[in-house]
């Protein structure tokens, strides 16, 4: 099985225009690293970037071991970046 | 490769034929305004990149390439390229600098085409200067500069601490400026390999008096002269100064006929080394233009004085104008370009003699950059 991985629109554009991506993952890192916007998410030392949120089926990864937390292979990923700016 | 300019460009109408492409970036995407030799009726198209914050845009006279310096608070700095006018982007696939440097990069300032093919020069934040040779699929850090054994004297400004200045001889393709705030000016002869300080006698009247004064100057704006490559001016947090020998040695400017010794922008005259345009601001704690007016400075003797050259320009206005956001054509006479951070752009076709608005309402304007082409 596949997980889904749902980009918010500017990251789509980046993705040439794809919102939605199924593919194969054991962690949530393995499956942000999967994606062609995986230099945006992650800083150039591999961190995830403070205020990309993922929410694993609804919530937030971060309190559930972050990009280490195992998928089994049927989840929603959904990438939601911080309330922030102006 | 699209031909270039587009035969988009180049139609029938109302403007016969664009001559220059003025690049503004702003903090909600680039705007593309073109016009004909006259610069006086003005095209705009935009916004594109819509969600980046465009820090400096400009086109590669090279290959027409369009290369802009992106940011978002939240996926961090990045470049942009466009081989088709900005019809469609691609993204640096690496970027960054090395874990052993200690450093990350915060944001991306500005994206300057270098002499060598496929080679950009990219400055950023924190004080970093990068480089791609392969037409900004990748960039590297250069670590002659970013890493200068006189870091760890450098200071951040209000805008962090930026790279923001690069600016390249036309004559001797290993020599390179570029500036950070604040850390001052650096030139290479080397093509990049090693930078030296050159701030002698230049002010900052922020630091310890018994501070070193090699290095931690602000830099606000520096450029090269385009045809007398030994000029080099710029405009500081302390003054506005000018060097005729590549920055060994420099005279402050700023009196006769300045209101204020602060600004950010600098315009030159592309055949002429003794006219430069600034326009200052009240001073550091107060950045917004001086007496409450939108007032662009000319000189014509070298700084030796200055006149007012602001016919056209609002005599009521508290503008901001970002170091980035000025520029300067090659045409005869030659154009004159800023845009401000309430979104006007403004234009003067003839040498600072009047301006026009030819672009207003648009999200603070950070970057401009003119380009244009032989009309033949």
């Amino acid at each position: 099985m596949a997980v889904v991985v749902v980009l918010p629109s500017l990251l789509a554009t980046e993705a040439g225009g794809q919102k939605r991506f199924e593919l194969e993952a054991g962690t949530v890192g393995d499956a942000l690293r999967a994606l062609p916007v995986a230099n945006l998410l992650f800083d150039e030392h591999g961190t995830l970037r403070p205020l990309v949120n993922v929410y694993v089926d609804g919530t937030d990864a971060r309190f559930e071991g972050g990009v280490e937390r195992p998928l089994a292979g049927d989840e929603t990923l959904r990438i939601v970046q911080a309330v922030a700016g102006g | 490769m699209p031909r270039w300019p587009p035969a988009a460009w180049s139609g029938s109408g109302r403007f016969p034929r664009v001559s220059v492409l003025v690049l503004a970036g702003t903090r909600k995407g680039l705007f593309l305004l073109r016009s004909d030799e006259g610069r006086r009726d003005w095209q705009l198209e935009g916004p594109l990149l819509a969600g980046w914050e465009v820090m400096h845009a400009t086109l590669d006279p090279r290959n027409g390439t369009i290369y802009a310096a992106t940011n978002t608070f939240v996926y961090g700095g990045t470049v942009h390229r466009s081989t088709d006018f900005g019809a469609n982007w691609e993204r640096a696939e690496e970027i960054g600098l090395p874990e052993e440097s200690g450093l990350k990069l915060e944001r991306v300032w500005h994206v300057e085409p270098g002499h060598e093919e496929g080679t950009l020069w990219l400055g950023g934040d924190p004080g970093a200067l990068l480089r791609s040779d392969d037409g900004g699929k990748s960039f590297v850090n250069v670590p002659g500069l970013t890493l200068h054994p006189t870091r760890d004297r450098w200071n951040p400004g209000a805008g962090g601490m930026c790279c923001h200045s690069i600016s390249l001889d036309t004559s001797e393709p290993n020599r390179i400026y570029a500036a950070i705030s604040a850390a001052g000016g650096f030139r290479t002869d080397d093509g990049g390999e090693t930078w030296t300080p050159i701030n002698k006698d230049v002010a900052a009247d922020f630091m310890p008096e018994d501070a070193p004064r090699d290095v931690g100057q602000c830099v606000h704006k520096l450029l090269c002269h385009p045809a007398y490559p030994d000029v080099v001016w710029q405009q500081n947090h302390v003054g506005v100064y000018r060097s005729d020998d590549r920055g060994e040695n420099w005279a402050r400017l700023d009196g006769n006929g300045l209101p204020s010794s602060f600004g950010f922008p600098i315009m030159l005259h592309p055949r002429d080394p003794d006219t430069a345009l600034v326009i200052p601001e009240e001073g550091a704690e107060n950045r917004v233009t001086s007496n409450g007016r939108l007032g662009v400075y000319r000189t014509r003797d070298g700084g030796a004085s200055w006149e007012l050259a602001a016919k056209g320009l609002p005599e009521q206005s508290w503008a901001v104008i970002m170091r980035e956001a000025s520029s300067f054509d090659s045409l005869e006479p030659a154009g004159m370009y800023f845009g401000t951070q309430s979104g006007s752009v403004w234009v003067a076709p003839s040498e600072g003699n009047d301006w026009l608005e030819a672009a207003a309402g648009l999200p603070p304007v950070l970057s401009v950059e003119a380009i244009e082409w032989p009309s033949s």
